[in-house]
């Protein structure tokens, strides 16, 4: 795996060889057409290119960050061809000016793709987006009154005289696929982008810090496809005819795939690369080989030589290659230095927010954490069976209780990420068992989990700066590691002592490194109450005092802790309220000292001898 | 018929973290061993090294005092007489009793009078797999589930049987039926190697007690006395438990 | 009325051919949790090769299922040994692209070989019916029904009676399970591979006396394949039966009282509706991969 270039790697030098190659690729698609007026063959394939580019960088925002793969994508060009295509006759207005009504076209079918199917992960996802394509065509071929049926629609002939050729279709392909590319790289550098990433490496995890999913890929789905709809319009003009067959096509939208994934799925730049490869493949087997099937069956076995020898495609590829042989020298020092955790001031005081909330009347001493009656079955076991405590503000609460216990479930009852069957859940006053995992993120309650999830392919800051400690429209623009965010996530790094791991890749981290840098990523969130699954599990003792250190200083200036932890002597010497679980609820509370006098702990730990009739000696010390 | 069990030494674990730092253990031939432990201790992975499923890194693990079980793959040890049950999830659900029972034999299935004479004894041993030949096994109560495992892992005829808390999830009923299953398997002369979370049940119902923390063996002897032992309480609860 | 129950058996008839077509694609996805967008290609393909020896031998199509079966079982596990084994890793959208690659392909092999022409198999009664009462019930659709519902039932004896059809639903059902009784997924997963294969090569004898016959043809079958699936409950093989029945009278029926163009629809409409709703399907066999926490 490498590191892609994110935020933080893009902050190089504007006159690199890189930006230099572009300038003048760009300058000959520019002067081409203007040199070579009369060549329309090859002015037709730069055209089929920029078409293909625009898609396949559009594509790429929803399939490359976003990680949702979908096969339907040619559907937005259709869509954009037959607004324009049915327009056109009736409204005596010239084909390009009606083109970006294709766009919202477009965007008005991603949006309700993007709130309806993107619930469905994985197997579903791609077999939805295969019917709904299909399903596009069969409307397009069976409904002849509205579409023109298997007729197609004729679009009139653009007006300028001969000589100026194919000129404007070429100008404004070109330029929406530069413009396409541009947004592309804009959206990766924005606070909007580095969700659709999280999102993509792990969706929960994303949500449990307050990526506001839903709302995400929507948009995500509207950035994909709208300059797709605008291209469509345009190209429909250039075809002068459109039929269904055509414009929903899937083989275009595997076309897509197979030039986005050649150039580089989740680079930039891949995608056109990745189209100027495959429009030539295509004209090569179609024309200059001219036996039937040649071209499908070149075609096919690239996208499965791809799919199989090349997955990261060209880019990453060429990278990586670079990326290790520039490691001979000195870069072996990824020996970077952990230092010791220094003090940091945490604005742990709530918000604007949250304390108009407190004004409302709460009464002092209130719990800020209360589980009521909870109960969860999955499986055919009651993971949760009745359980009910209270959480106190500023106190460090232990959580403990035997394997199958049912803690981890209650964590995850709280967070978000399961539903109870029954049961009431409360924080600061407010009930929160029927809320999204991202607005309990807004409130203030973090989680961290037992294997430590992190965003495996984004730098360590990347990683730190994913959060959203609320929903903000003027965010999602904003540049995703700048200013003020930035500086707190390096004070979150240091206080955490790994202030020199920044652009790392967080996959390469340690698990003690990860617990360190996930705990980092809360602090992001300025919770109220954070629930650590298992700090300790796991790692060397001199890190578990560290760690312990750490939660200590941050429960001194108000950040209330619930500890789930096997590893008693931590556990009972770091907190100040004890609760302890078996069988799915709470068997006991109070202070450590006495929990561990309670016998009725001990018993549930130790277990009930039910199979033989005699007592048990009171053997304990 | 049963094995001895013999390790030494054995550091393993799985995605790189060292979960088992240098175990040794003898379990005796013939008898029921119980492993207990916090968690995290290491209980799940010492079985699952003596299986194959985790490879060991360094030490010996020695069958009868023969065959080296840590240079053998998972199937390899099978074919060695050593079977496991793991905590859950074991049945094919939607497969009859007879057809899961008969997956135990699937190894030597191309000896099909064998399966035959085999089955005849475990539905001998187990009458559940006779009762209910024909249910699916999906439909089965938590205690009737496991009855059906140790017959499938009983096809074998095996001499080390690993079972990983066979206790879990069970009610008072099937503990009884399900402990006096594990003690016939012993009368019978096998090797049982046990881990259990219910400490009290496990190490009375055993020969022998282990008591597994940090990836080490603590204490080891016989299971009345490792119960009685005083640390065991401070193993579990860091620290000393007064009397209530 | 008789119109009505016209339909309705002929849409049987139909659905029973389908749910040939579909056990393949069920059959593999329970075991590996990998959806073969390829296999309808296969089917055609194994149509392709019918017609091939039917037209040099004069056989009767459903009678070279003898010889299709066999080979397109070698072609199945060689399929799988060379590619799919090494897709089993990545995620579930890039092995539905990569067999997405593999049916493009053979869409071209089979464009080169067989060029883009319409072909059908026409054996002595393919334009002959049953009479039965009132009813009309074209013999190509009796005989291809009757010889799917046999295949189908040495496929349950498969499943049920051998050693190596147990193997297959313990893998499907348990992974984990099916490893400490010793069974070897990777071999497990090939001969399933290659069974699926193998219905597709008796499915396409099939297909060849009951449809025309051409290359570009699999995607109307993908369509109708996976709609079969995913009604049925993916990775279920009754649930494929189920489906199959259903979709092939509810096919029938939008045909014979709406338009035939529209007919196919509703496999879209079903793939949309079931995966949205409810993703399980009618026989509930769980898309295990796509668990969402």
């Amino acid at each position: 795996m490498t590191a892609e270039s994110g935020p933080v790697a893009a902050r190089r030098p504007l006159l690199t060889l890189r930006n230099v190659l572009f300038a003048l690729a760009f300058a000959a698609l520019v002067a081409f057409p203007l040199l070579w007026p009369g060549d329309q063959y090859r002015q037709t394939v730069l055209i089929l290119i920029f078409v293909l580019g625009v898609m396949a960088t559009g594509w790429n925002v929803i399939a490359g960050f976003t990680g949702y793969v979908s096969l339907g994508q040619s559907a937005f060009l259709g869509l954009g061809a037959y607004t324009v295509g049915l327009l056109a006759h009736r409204v005596h207005v010239s084909p390009f000016l009606l083109a970006p009504l294709g766009g919202v076209v477009a965007a008005a079918m991603a949006v309700l793709l993007g709130a309806t199917i993107m619930r469905n992960r994985g197997h579903a996802y791609v077999i939805i987006t295969i019917a709904f394509l299909f399903l596009m065509q069969a409307i397009g071929l069976n409904a002849p009154g509205f579409t023109g049926g298997s007729n197609g629609v004729t679009l009139p002939l653009p007006p300028w005289p001969l000589a100026v050729g194919n000129m404007p279709f070429y100008y404004s392909l070109l330029a929406l696929m530069v413009l396409s590319t541009l947004m592309t790289w804009w959206i990766r550098r924005t606070k909007f982008g580095m969700g659709l990433v999280a999102i993509r490496e792990d969706e929960d995890k994303a949500a449990s810090i307050g990526v506001r999913a839903s709302v995400y890929k929507v948009l995500a789905t509207v950035a994909s496809g709208v300059l797709i709809g605008v291209a469509g319009g345009i190209y429909a003009y250039f075809l002068t005819f459109i039929d269904p067959r055509g414009m929903f096509d899937i083989l275009v939208s595997v076309q897509i795939v197979l030039a986005t994934l050649l150039g580089g799925l989740g680079t930039i730049w891949g995608p056109v690369l990745g189209a100027f490869l495959v429009v030539p493949m295509n004209e090569i087997t179609n024309g200059v080989v001219a036996a039937q099937g040649v071209h499908l069956f070149v075609f096919g076995l690239v996208l499965m030589a791809v799919v199989m020898f090349l997955p990261q495609g060209l880019i990453p590829t060429v990278r990586g290659w670079l990326d290790k042989r520039r490691e001979g020298h000195g870069a072996v020092a990824f020996e970077r230095r952990q230092s010791a955790p220094r003090a940091v001031e945490l604005t742990v005081a709530p918000g604007a927010e949250a304390t108009r909330r407190w004004a409302r009347g709460r009464e002092a001493g209130a719990p800020l954490l209360k589980v009521d009656g909870l109960v969860k079955r999955f499986g055919g076991i009651t993971a949760v069976d009745g359980c009910s405590f209270s959480v106190q503000q500023g106190s460090l609460t232990g959580l403990i209780g035997p394997n199958g216990s049912g803690k981890t479930t209650v964590f995850n009852l709280i967070s978000g990420m399961m539903r109870a069957d029954r049961g009431e859940i409360s924080f600061d006053g407010e009930r929160i068992d029927k809320l999204q995992p991202w607005d309990r993120a807004y409130l203030g309650l973090g989680r961290t989990f037992q294997s430590t999830r992190l965003f495996p392919r984004l730098t360590v800051m990347e990683n730190v700066v994913a959060p959203l400690k609320r929903f903000d429209w003027r965010l999602l623009p904003a540049d995703a590691v700048s200013g003020r965010e930035a500086r707190r996530a390096l004070e979150l790094l240091d206080f955490v002592g790994l202030a020199d791991f920044g652009p790392q890749p967080a996959w390469q981290l340690s698990f003690g490194q990860k617990k360190l840098v996930e705990l980092a990523q809360l602090l992001m969130l300025e919770p109220r109450l954070i629930l650590l699954d298992e700090p300790a599990g796991g790692i060397n003792p001199g890190l578990i005092e560290r760690i312990a250190d750490t939660i200590r200083a941050l429960n001194k200036q108000g950040l209330t802790f619930v500890i789930v932890e096997h590893n008693m002597p931590m556990v009972l010497e770091l907190c100040d309220a004890m609760l302890v679980m078996a069988g799915g609820r709470v068997i006991a509370e109070g202070t450590p000292d006495a929990i561990q006098s309670n016998p009725l702990v001990l018993d549930a730990y130790l277990g009930e001898d039910w199979s033989t009739e005699t007592e048990m000696e009171g053997a304990r010390s | 018929m049963g094995a001895a069990l013999e390790m030494l030494g054995v550091v393993s674990g799985y995605g790189g973290a060292r979960v088992l730092q240098g175990v040794d253990l003898a379990v005796q031939s013939g008898a029921i061993t119980c492993v207990v432990g916090p968690n995290g201790a290491g209980k799940s992975t010492l079985l699952k090294t003596v299986s194959g499923v985790c490879r060991a890194v360094e030490g010996s693990i020695r069958l009868g005092g023969e065959v080296t079980l840590s240079k053998l793959s998972p199937s390899e040890i099978l074919a060695r007489g050593v079977v496991q049950v793991p905590q859950q999830n074991a049945l094919f659900p939607s497969l009859t009793v007879r057809e899961n029972v008969l997956m135990g034999a699937y190894i030597i299935r191309k000896r099909p009078a064998l399966v035959r004479q085999r089955l005849r004894e475990v539905e001998d041993l187990i009458p559940i797999v006779r009762d209910r030949a024909g249910d699916r096994a999906g439909n089965l109560s938590g205690g009737q589930r496991r009855a059906v495992e140790f017959a499938r892992s009983l096809m074998l005829d095996p001499s080390l049987v690993l079972l990983d808390e066979p206790s879990l999830g069970l009610d008072r009923k099937s503990l009884k039926q399900v402990w006096g299953l594990i003690a016939d398997m012993r009368d019978r002369g096998r090797t049982i190697l046990l881990v259990e979370q219910n400490v009290r049940l496990g190490l009375g119902g055993a020969d022998y007690g282990v008591v597994l923390e940090g990836g080490r063996v603590r204490l080891q002897g016989l299971a009345r006395e490792v119960l009685e032992h005083p640390e065991i309480a401070d193993l579990y609860l860091g620290g000393t438990v007064r009397d209530a | 009325m008789t119109l009505l129950v016209q339909t309705i058996l002929l849409g049987l008839l139909i659905g029973g051919v389908y749910a040939l077509f579909a056990s393949g694609l069920t059959l593999v996805f329970g075991v590996m949790g990998i959806v073969n967008v390829a296999h309808p290609a296969f089917l055609v393909l194994a149509g392709l090769f019918t017609y091939e020896l039917w037209s040099r031998l004069g056989i009767d199509p459903l009678l070279l299922t003898l010889i299709t079966t066999p080979v397109m079982f070698a072609l199945g596990w060689l399929v799988y040994k060379g590619l799919v084994a090494r897709v089993r890793s990545s995620s579930a959208s890039m092995s539905v692209v990569l067999t997405f690659g593999l049916a493009i392909a053979l869409e071209g092999a089979m464009g080169m070989t067989w060029k883009n022409v319409f072909r059908s198999v026409t054996p002595v009664y393919f334009n002959q019916s049953f009479h039965v009462g009132a009813l009309v019930l074209p013999k190509a659709q009796v005989f291809g029904c009757a010889a799917s519902a046999v295949v189908l039932l040495l496929l349950y004896l498969l499943l049920k009676r051998t050693w190596i059809g147990r193997a297959i639903r313990s893998a499907s059902e348990n992974p984990e399970g099916a490893h400490l009784v010793g069974i070897d997924i990777g071999t497990v997963s090939a001969f399933t591979f290659a069974i699926g294969i193998a219905t597709a090569g008796v499915g396409g004898s099939i297909m060849s006396i009951l449809y025309p016959i051409f290359p570009a043809s699999q995607y109307v079958w993908i369509s109708r394949t996976l709609g079969i699936i995913v009604l049925g409950g993916m990775g279920s093989l009754p649930g494929a039966v189920l489906g199959a029945l259903i979709l092939g009278v509810a096919e029938t029926l939008t045909a014979t009282y709406i338009s035939t163009q529209w007919s196919v629809v509703v496999f879209y409409l079903v793939i949309l509706v079931v995966l949205l709703v409810k993703p399980e399907g009618l026989m509930g066999a769980r898309m295990r991969r796509d668990v969402v926490a």
